[in-house]
């Protein structure tokens, strides 16, 4: 199976992240959408690291990195967006417009 | 598996520095854990020890023969010496400052010094960072950081506003930046040391799209750090928003790193690219020039105007970058260094001003000469200084740099510069003129207000002596520029990277690292042979 | 893992339209909470993709961290947050979600043609390691020291910050402030908000 399949289908996975992160409302979705892009990024990893680099598999130590960056960044997300919610009472994106230039 | 061999080869000394902020954390974290709010009163002042010994430690390192460090993971060469004791003390100033202004919120400094401290151990790492995990792991550590202590006001909707916007748009930065460090990997066939990738990548006539388009997406991860536009909308809503020693740290040490890391890997890694990538940096500069200083002027709110000055202050930082000579970085380091003080020097002036009156409003420093002189002159003087007006620091920052481009031959830039500078001149002599001028009958109702000036309550102590300092190194560095020029030609000397040679720049680096191929570890073997 | 390559081919396509379809559905459902399951289908689908590509380790992180930590985390916050909210209708809105996906499709489209056309040096002559966790743990404990040891700070960081952050505060009186006779608001921005721009 060539090395593209992965590729593309990382590339696709990319694309809707990026389309998420443009038009959600709702916080958390924006969140899922990098969740997404990260995810996409990690594919990308794996698949190099299979057909590049079979032997040192430096891509799979990466994406191990990539997973856990990711929790740390979900983790102080959430706490951000509960934080927010406690004083605007909405996670609506639209809605937070206090600082405008 | 050689254990003694692989403990010589790790070279650990180097990172010695960075182990003692790391120790400071741990014991700034566990003392406010176990004696709460009564350890703040000793707790800022061993953070700044730390980080003074750790600067110490970085001048102790200077000029020494075995720089790379955990087989090539880490690269302690003079340049980011200098960058990781910029930040340091970047950091230190910033602890200085904010003391009073996070006692006055109510809130524990403990906490928000072991935030502080761990963004300068990753802004300290990514400085010399030389292989992409590494890169992508301090950057990361940089990044978290600064979104936590962007939303550390936690009870105003503003500081939450502007961490979650802060969050949002760096996660997703950094996912497109990993997305282009993915794409070096692949094309470089598996490797993640940067000198390797220049290697694989060759003289780039081959898979030119694909270079072209990881090389793009790396510079948007990193203009993000920067604020070059067009990736800073984040910067004034961020600056406006988050807590102002933050801000300081924001506008000085993140955005070190943030420069350090575009020299390391650009230089390192894209040789093969360096029209492509000087075209880009080249209008960034442009853009950044021209629209952090006009939109600077519409700034009501001082916080947003230094924002936006700081977005054109990365500008001209750029020039120097994009002329690729060894004076260009030079002077670009210079100027870095020069803007530490005079920027520090600028917030612990606008921190002082809103912790006595509660504001930040430029319309309400009106006639502040009358109450309180000492802050009117040590705020003007960092202006000045930020505007170019000799003999202040900044001028000679801004010449150097300015000097470097015209001898390279970069005359419109150095043109948009001179011109830019002026207009930037407008808008910081306007607050001067605001403070200074203004009749006693002019003065806006805040100044009518003004508390009487005593330093003693807890942790104005502090932010005086951070103010002092800033101040004199301002007025000073300008005059004593010559030492410190010599510092960083020095540093950017021994740089092979920077001397515009890639080829010759490639075998020295592949030299340096070749006693690592003997670790005897089956996959470093395969990986370097 | 060595499968036939038909059955690896067939895998590869299953998983993949799940992928997609599942992403797809993260990002355009109304209801957030199926997005947040077709959220965790999106990280199952992809272990199973790293399954096919011999990264068994990476999978068992992927489902672990991913579908076991992060995934749940998100559905908490978003029973947190879970108040009826019936977003205000902006006008057109449409032309910005047409242009979003006009510009998803045509990066995709740019990408696909990238990596298409790309020339990747691929090299399948040398065996994958039979066990990846034993190079991965060697990686980690040589040439990827110090980046492991920097993740211990960042996650020391992230946790003590999320805290901080997330806790209801019990606010000691600060009755130090300099401004007034007023106490200073906790925690809050000691500058005064800015009128708001008309």
């Amino acid at each position: 199976m060539p090395l593209e399949f992965f590729l593309v289908l990382a590339a696709a996975l990319f694309c809707i992240g990026i389309y998420g992160l443009v038009t959600s409302r709702n916080a958390v979705r924006v969140l899922m959408s990098i969740e997404l892009l990260l995810n996409a990024v990690n594919l990308n990893m794996i698949a190099f690291s299979n057909y590049l680099d079979r032997q040192a598999i430096n891509g799979q130590v990466f994406s191990i990195f990539v997973i856990t960056v990711a929790a740390a960044e979900a983790a102080v997300g959430l706490a951000i967006i509960l934080s927010i919610y406690r004083n605007r009472d909405t996670v609506d994106m639209e809605q937070f417009n206090l600082l405008k230039w | 598996m050689d254990f003694t061999n692989l403990a010589s080869q790790l070279n650990a000394g180097v990172i010695l520095p960075e182990s003692t902020v790391v120790i400071t954390l741990l014991v700034v974290l566990v003392s406010d854990l176990l004696y709460g709010r009564a350890s703040a009163r000793w707790t800022p002042y061993f953070a700044i020890a730390g980080l003074l010994v750790a600067f110490g430690l970085l001048c102790l390192q200077w000029d020494q023969p075995n720089t790379l460090a955990f087989l090539g993971s880490f690269n302690a060469d003079n340049l980011s010496i200098v960058f990781r004791s910029i930040i340091a003390l970047s950091s230190a100033v910033t602890i200085l400052m904010s003391v009073r202004y996070v006692d006055q919120a109510g809130s524990a400094i403990g906490e928000f010094m072991s935030i502080l401290l761990s963004a300068t151990v990753g802004g300290m790492f990514l400085s010399g960072a030389e292989e992409l995990v590494m890169i992508f792991v301090s950057l990361e550590t940089l990044s978290i950081a600064s979104y936590l202590m962007t939303g550390y006001m936690k009870r105003d909707p503003r500081s939450n506003e502007a961490a979650l916007k802060y969050l949002l748009i760096g996660a997703s930065s950094s996912a497109i930046f990993l997305y282009g460090l993915s794409l070096l990997y692949g094309l470089s066939g598996g490797k993640t040391h940067l000198a390797d990738i220049a290697l694989a990548l060759g003289n780039g006539t081959e898979n030119t799209l694909a270079l072209v388009i990881a090389l793009v997406f790396v510079i948007a991860g990193v203009s993000f750090k920067i604020a070059a536009v067009p990736f800073h909308q984040w910067t004034p809503d961020v600056y406006e928003g988050s807590p102002t020693p933050v801000v300081a740290f924001l506008s000085v040490g993140s955005k070190a790193a943030g420069f350090a890391l575009a020299i390391r890997l650009l230089t390192d890694a894209f040789p093969a690219l360096i029209e492509q990538w000087h075209f880009i940096f080249t209008a960034l500069a442009i853009l950044s020039m021209i629209l952090g200083n006009v939109v600077a002027i519409a700034q009501t709110s001082m916080k947003r105007m230094l924002a936006y000055s700081s977005i054109a202050q990365a500008g001209f930082v750029m020039i120097g970058m994009v002329v690729g000579t060894e004076a260009g970085y030079a002077s670009m380091v210079f100027y870095l260094m020069i803007y530490l003080f005079m920027n520090l020097g600028a917030f612990a002036c606008i921190i002082l001003f809103a912790l006595r009156t509660g504001t930040d409003q430029i319309s309400d420093y009106a006639g502040l000469y009358h109450k309180d002189p000492f802050l009117t002159l040590a705020l003007s003087i960092c202006l000045l200084s930020l505007g170019g007006i000799p003999p202040l620091a900044g001028f000679f920052g801004k010449l150097y740099l300015f000097w470097a481009a015209w001898q390279a031959g970069a005359y419109g830039l150095v043109l948009l510069g001179l011109i830019t500078s002026v207009v930037s001149i407008y808008y910081y002599i306007r607050v001067v003129k605001m403070m200074v001028v203004k009749e006693p009958q002019e003065m806006s109702e805040v100044i009518k207000n003004y508390p009487v000036i005593s330093w003693q309550p807890f942790g104005m102590r502090p932010l005086q002596v951070g103010v002092f300092l800033t101040l004199i190194s301002t007025s000073l560095a300008g005059i004593l520029s010559n030492p410190l020029f010599t510092l960083v030609n020095h540093s950017v000397a021994d740089v092979p990277m920077l001397q515009g040679h890639p080829l010759v720049a490639r075998n020295a680096a592949e030299k340096a690292r070749s006693p690592l191929a003997v670790v005897g570890f089956p996959i470093n073997a395969q990986d370097k042979s | 893992m060595n499968l036939a390559e038909g059955v690896q081919f067939v895998s590869f396509i299953i998983l993949a339209v799940l992928v997609i379809g599942a992403a797809l559905g993260v990002v355009l459902f109304d209801k957030i909470v199926y997005s947040a399951f077709l959220l965790g289908g999106v990280f199952i689908s992809i272990a199973g993709i790293y399954l096919l590509q011999n990264a068994d380790f990476v999978a068992a992180a992927q489902i672990l961290v991913y579908v076991g930590a992060i995934n749940v985390l998100i559905l908490f916050a978003i029973m947190l947050v879970n108040k009826k909210e019936n977003y205000a209708p902006i006008p057109r809105r449409w032309i910005r979600k047409g242009s979003a996906a006009a510009v998803s499709i045509g990066l995709f489209v740019l990408l696909s043609i990238m990596l298409t056309r790309t020339h990747w040096s691929v090299d399948l002559s040398v065996a994958s390691p039979a066990l990846p966790i034993e190079t991965i743990g060697e990686h980690l404990f040589s040439d990827y020291l110090l980046p492991f040891e920097l993740a211990s700070v960042l996650l020391l960081m992230a946790l003590i910050g999320a805290v901080v952050l997330a806790r209801r505060e019990e606010i000691e009186g600060e009755t130090t402030a300099i401004v007034g006779e007023l106490p200073a608001p906790a925690l809050e921005l000691p500058e005064r908000p800015r009128e708001p721009v008309a």
